[in-house]
């Protein structure tokens, strides 16, 4: 393992990274001063500080990197107040204020490059940023302690629906400071648009409107963080013509604005204040493809898409989610995203390496059985992150237990490792003498369970969120007492076991009997990282909560706060990656990127879900359907001319590529032969159900990684990648597993039959595009086989060309 | 804003120029040839004569076309052509670790458990952008199963192409860049004007930004089957025998050969893997019989045949591997992991000719002067494309994210 003081250097490298974005702005950021009036009294904490923080001064990339810049050191976006007034008025001989003479101080000398500056002008000599740190100096240079302790921050409006592009408000942003007053600090904030094609600020705060769409501002002003929503509609000439085009061509769904379901509710009040007209609803065709990719990973049969045409129900839809909903396969589907969350690595797994490959089986199938038995997710998350081996069974029952399912496990036999009611195998890794490494379990599962991201904390304080190093240490510290290998109990327990497995043998030797590991819990205190700031015990609390100590296990103390529907994390972070699983794209994006910097796209709908889920006790299917049911869901992935330009605002479906299992599986399913998994699931598997992320077989694992089957080696960063690339399509024109399916597969069979051509090419656009193909269509193909001599090599051609068009490969 | 995708060439060339962080002549293509398990550098380009024996080793030195500067014994043919090359003597980390410590070269920034940073091959080739009908990013010989060709947080689009087989045996294979045997061109052609057809049915779909990638891509796709540029340059049976004498009837002499032929076709960067350097044991044995000959003769023909080809000045090579090996000499002959020093060879890409960069001190323990880092000598690469190492590129999430955050262009290392 990595030496833990590389590690700390390593998440400083990442977290600096994010400080880019305000380094950005902050260059932009020079206001005019055409309205700007003097501060009668400039304050050190509330007024330098800000302009400081605002000029991009006390950035990472600048003075606020650890090292300081050209001998100037400030605390990162100002968080320490008194080092950085010591700084200003003491260090460097005192030469960086002058109080005789202002204008002289190496700090305005410096900002206005009047004496070389490595970081350029910042600022104009006697522009209002001058003036204010010169009246400062003027007025003495003092500090009033405390005074810029930031209560709370609030941007007004905190949405503003424009009229029309090229329109502009001012966002204004007050402080309250811990001293009750309140104050405007417009000026000393660093704005952010989210998206600049919606709409443009300048550093005084006024937006303009460009096209139609919404974002979010984001503010910050010495490290807090508020966010505002503007909102450019579509302009009222598109809005005619689009009136003007519907009368002949129904290509909107108007019963979305009507829905009762909570996800058109929210949808609509965005749409309506965009003044966009959702899509036209997908073809049933589409649709029945749509919820087959997304609930069970598949393509629907040829047969299937028949019998789904031919349904006359009205309630046809919301039937067919039921029925996916409860598929074995959504059940395997949900293992392998929990495999994904829970970062499945037979790599890290500390087991013996010959049982690593059946243990990944065991943890998938934990999570498979209770997705399947409905199990709600506030009970799975506890169920891995409270795990421990034993529970409160008896240690002698235990051992004997574990040891048969142990073996069991090693002869490939069934065992009982689903149904234990924790996972304990997710805490048996990256330990060093039994203590595990809590700093990364501690930042994975704040990336899983809470979309919290706090590597950056690890070092310093969050820039884009408001964790500090005592936050991630004290979060950290809640999974100090977790300890791996065999408990002293346990290991005489184990030892009394072999004695009695050796006296039991017929000829006094022992039978082969595997050496069995589990998950416990210590009060030694060893693991526990000490506060940062004064080396002192640091108690165990979660993100922004109190003191956990004082139970048995702390862990239970932190689930008790996690699952507590007044969390706000943890019903968003799971409904956002529903969300995200089913839209291609997370309300939050990316979804373990919950910041205080990073607002949702749809606020109000994120935590309508979320309100729901948690009142539903967490129960995942009926937040799954709820979701599925709606009409937004069902929305053809077409524009029209109003909705065009819309990314976020789902009032389209956007077409995406299905995760890498699944196009595997649809290729498969369209082929009619499956892949062979060398026993990394059993034969006639599919793709889904592979849990390893080490396939044996050299194909499918190449298959994976082109596709983007994320790695599960970091904890941060959102691997899955659904990203489009070159090598994809290579890969389908060109791979021999393909090529070869083609020819042997569903295709072979069918021409085996005596199908007419007719027939065939419906079968295979049926298998393929999961719909009849149009006449256009099969023209083509009946003029590739007239053209051809050989019949089967045209449909060869045929099936080719369908399984390499964008229609296959794409969710749509 | 700051992504890839509207990352223009030009522009950063432009910035580049004013921020003078990169030479005024950029290169277009780059050979690694990556020496996995840690070449003993202080055998072959560090030596150091004057130390005692238990530092020294079995080898003694000649001279090179460098003045001053000598070479193994076992390099002659480097060691004449030595003016054509770069030599870094001062590359210097603290990882010693073969995994972690391959990723640090290879990526130019300190593993992380927080994010997985690209190898410099894959940002290359992205942020350069390929040439028509073959793939930017290959590797040849791929030792170790993604460890040294990561896309990390590009995303497995930015991954490289493998290929695989022995190129001794004239047997390489690029899996998806070439149609298989039983897939004729003609057949291609006629799948091709089915596909168009039948691709036409998404109506929407190329005002997506998935979509109208797609599209690009399928074509893109068909260039590279259509042109078989990837198949031809691996196939060597065409190769003179002098020419393939001249390379060494090697693995990596033949890789080498392949590589030269793939850049020629259009590759952006090539890397080519050349394991059995880790060692512990016997290590002048190995050495002596193979490593230092094969490497000696691949790498100064490739460098000579670059020049002769007007290639050199657009093509950079450079070889190493994830770190240096133990100054004493072990009891097995061998030497361990050592990453303090470790020498660098580059050649063309508009570096500067017969320079030596940097020094060791006389045990080759630590290095004397103009110590540099894997993370600067990443930015130093990257700079001869005309890449600023400090210009965000966006992640696969879409995050922004600056490539070589502590790299510094080693400016001396270029004309």
């Amino acid at each position: 393992m990595m030496n833990p003081r590389f590690r700390l250097t390593f998440a400083l490298f990442y977290c600096s990274v994010a400080c880019l974005a305000t380094v950005v702005s902050a260059r932009s950021a020079r206001a005019s001063d055409g309205e700007f009036t003097e501060i009668d009294r400039v304050d050190f904490e509330r007024h330098v500080a800000g302009l400081l923080n605002r000029l991009g001064c006390s950035t990472g990339a600048c003075h606020g990197s650890f090292q300081g810049r050209g001998g100037f050191k400030l605390a990162l976006f100002g968080q320490d107040p008194e080092r950085d007034y010591h700084a200003i008025t003491r260090d460097s001989g005192g030469r960086r204020v002058d109080l005789v003479d202002p204008d002289r101080s190496l700090i305005l000398r410096k900002a206005a490059a009047i004496v070389p500056h490595e970081g350029g002008r910042r600022i104009e000599k006697n522009s209002w940023e001058y003036r204010v740190i010169r009246s400062w100096i003027a007025q003495g240079a003092r500090r009033r302690p405390e005074v810029g302790t930031v209560k709370k921050i609030d941007i007004s409006p905190s949405e503003h629906v424009f009229e029309r592009s090229g329109e502009s408000i001012r966002l204004r942003v007050a402080v309250e400071f811990e001293d009750g007053s309140r104050e405007d600090v417009s000026r000393f904030c660093v704005f952010q648009v989210k998206n600049e094609s919606v709409a443009e600020i300048d550093a005084t705060g006024r937006v303009v409107a460009k096209d139609a769409g919404s974002c979010a501002v984001v503010v910050s002003y010495r490290g807090a963080f508020a966010w505002a929503r503007v909102i450019v509609p579509a302009t009222d000439d598109r809005r005619d013509r689009r009136v003007a085009r519907s009368k002949s061509f129904l290509n909107s769904d108007p019963l979305l604005f009507e829905s009762e379901n909570i996800v058109d509710r929210e949808v609509a009040a965005r749409l309506r204040k965009l003044r966009i007209e959702p899509s036209a609803p997908a073809s049933d065709s589409e649709f029945l493809r749509r919820i087959s990719i997304d609930a069970i990973g598949s393509l629907p049969s040829p047969e299937d898409v028949r019998a789904f045409l031919a349904d006359e129900s009205p309630n046809k839809r919301s039937a067919k989610v039921d029925e996916l909903l409860y598929h074995p396969m959504h059940a395997d589907l949900w293992a392998s995203r929990f495999c994904d969350m829970t970062a499945l690595d037979v790599e890290k797994l500390e087991v013996r390496p010959y049982l690593a490959q059946a243990y990944a089986r065991v943890w998938r199938d934990w999570f498979r059985h209770r997705i399947a038995a409905g199990t709600p997710y506030d009970q799975i998350a506890r169920g891995v992150l409270c795990a421990t081996s034993r529970g409160e069974d008896d240690v002698k029952k235990w051992v004997e237990d574990e040891t048969k399912r142990v073996s069991a496990l090693g002869r490939n036999e069934p065992n009982d490792f689903a149904t234990k009611p924790e996972l304990d195998l997710f805490w048996m890794r990256n330990s060093t003498n039994g203590a595990i490494a809590i700093e990364p379990a501690a930042e994975l599962i704040a990336s899983s369970f809470l979309g919290v991201r706090i590597a950056c904390a690890q070092c310093h304080r969050h820039p884009f969120d408001r964790w500090t190093r005592r936050d991630y240490r004290a979060f950290a510290n809640i999974f100090a007492q977790v300890r791996t290998g065999r408990s002293i109990e346990a290991d005489i327990a184990f030892g009394g076991l072999l004695e009695r497995l050796r006296a039991r043998s017929a000829d006094g030797a022992l039978p082969p009997t595997p050496a069995i590991r589990e998950v416990f819990l210590s009060d030694d205190g060893e693991s526990a990282l000490a506060d940062p700031d004064t080396d002192a015990r640091l108690a165990p609390r979660a993100l922004g909560g109190p003191d956990l100590s004082g139970r048995r296990d702390i862990r239970q103390a932190f689930c008790d706060r996690l699952v507590d529907p007044a969390n706000p994390f943890f019903a968003r972070n799971f409904v956002n990656r529903v969300w995200a699983y089913y839209f291609g794209v997370g309300l939050v994006d990316p979804v373990d990127g919950f910041s205080a910097s990073n607002p949702p796209s749809n606020e109000r709908l994120l935590d309508a879900l979320a309100k729901k889920f948690s009142n539903d006790h967490y129960d995942i299917l009926k937040l799954e359907r709820t979701i599925l049911t709606s009409r937004t869901y069902s929305l053809s992935s077409i524009p029209n001319d109003s909705n065009r330009f819309d990314r976020n605002d789902f009032s389209h479906a956007l077409p995406r590529r299905p995760a890498a299992e699944a196009v595997l599986d649809m290729i498969a399913d369209a082929t009619g032969k499956a892949f062979d998994f060398d026993g990394d699931a059993p034969a006639g598997s599919r793709a889904i159900e592979v849990a390893t992320n080490r396939p044996k077989n050299e194909g499918i694992a190449r298959a994976f990684r082109t596709f983007g089957r994320p790695d599960r080696k970091t904890t941060c960063e959102c691997e899955r990648s659904n990203a489009a690339a070159i090598a994809q399509t290579l890969y389908l024109m060109t791979e021999p597993a393909i090529l070869d399916r083609i020819k042997t597969g569903r295709l072979a069979k069918l021409l085996d039959s005596g199908a007419s051509d007719d027939q065939a090419i419906d079968e295979l656009f049926l298998a393929t595009f999961s719909r009849f193909p149009s006449t256009d269509e099969k023209q083509a193909a009946v003029e590739a086989i007239e053209r051809k001599n050989d019949r089967r090599a045209a449909f060869v051609d045929i099936f080719w060309a369908l399984l390499n068009a964008r229609e296959f490969s794409m969710n749509h | 804003m700051l992504g890839l995708g509207s990352f223009d060439r030009a522009k950063s060339k432009g910035f580049a120029a004013i921020e003078s962080v990169a030479p005024a002549q950029s290169c277009g293509s780059a050979i690694l040839i990556w020496l996995s398990g840690g070449p003993s550098t202080i055998d072959m380009w560090d030596p150091k004569p004057h130390a005692p024996e238990s530092i020294r080793g079995d080898f003694t030195t000649i001279a090179s076309a460098i003045p001053g500067v000598r070479l193994c014994e076992h390099l002659p043919q480097l060691a004449r052509t030595l003016d054509r090359f770069t030599l870094i003597r001062s590359l210097t980390h603290e990882i010693t670790a073969h995994d972690v410590g391959s990723v640090y070269i290879a990526t130019g920034n300190r593993p992380s458990q927080a994010i997985e940073h690209p190898a410099i091959g894959a940002l290359t080739a992205r942020i350069v952008g390929p040439r028509s009908g073959i793939p930017p990013y290959i590797i040849i010989n791929q030792l170790k199963d993604g460890v040294i060709d990561r896309a990390g947080y590009l995303g497995s689009a930015a991954g490289a192409f493998a290929i695989e087989g022995s190129p001794l045996r004239n047997a390489l294979r690029a899996q998806g860049n070439s149609l298989p045997t039983d897939f004729s061109l003609s057949a291609l052609g006629d799948r091709e004007r089915l596909l168009k057809r039948f691709d036409r049915g998404l109506k929407g779909l190329d005002e997506t930004d998935i979509g109208s990638g797609l599209s690009d891509f399928q074509r893109r796709a068909i260039d590279i089957l259509r042109s078989d540029r990837v198949r031809r340059a691996i196939d060597l049976s065409n190769e003179s025998p002098t020419t393939l004498e001249r390379y060494g009837s090697t693995e990596l002499g033949r890789g080498a050969l392949a590589a030269r032929r793939l850049i020629e076709a259009g590759a952006r960067f090539v890397t080519l893997g050349f394991g059995g350097w880790d060692t512990h044991t016997a290590n002048f044995e190995a050495l002596r019989t193979n490593l230092l000959p094969t490497i000696d003769r691949a790498l100064s023909a490739l460098a000579l045949d670059l020049e002769s080809r007007g290639l050199l000045d657009d093509t950079l090579i450079y070889c190493l591997g994830e770190f240096g090996r133990t100054p004493i000499v072990n009891a097995s002959a061998g030497r361990d992991h050592w990453s303090r020093t470790m020498s660098v060879l580059l050649a063309g890409g508009g570096f500067r000719r017969g320079y030596v960069h940097g020094a060791t001190d006389d045990r080759c323990s630590a290095p004397t002067r103009d110590a540099c880092s894997p993370d600067d000598l990443a930015a130093t690469i990257v700079s001869a494309f005309g890449i600023d190492p400090h210009a965000a590129v966006a992640s696969a999430a879409g995050r922004p994210i600056v490539p070589f955050r502590d790299g510094k262009t080693i400016d001396k290392l270029f004309d």
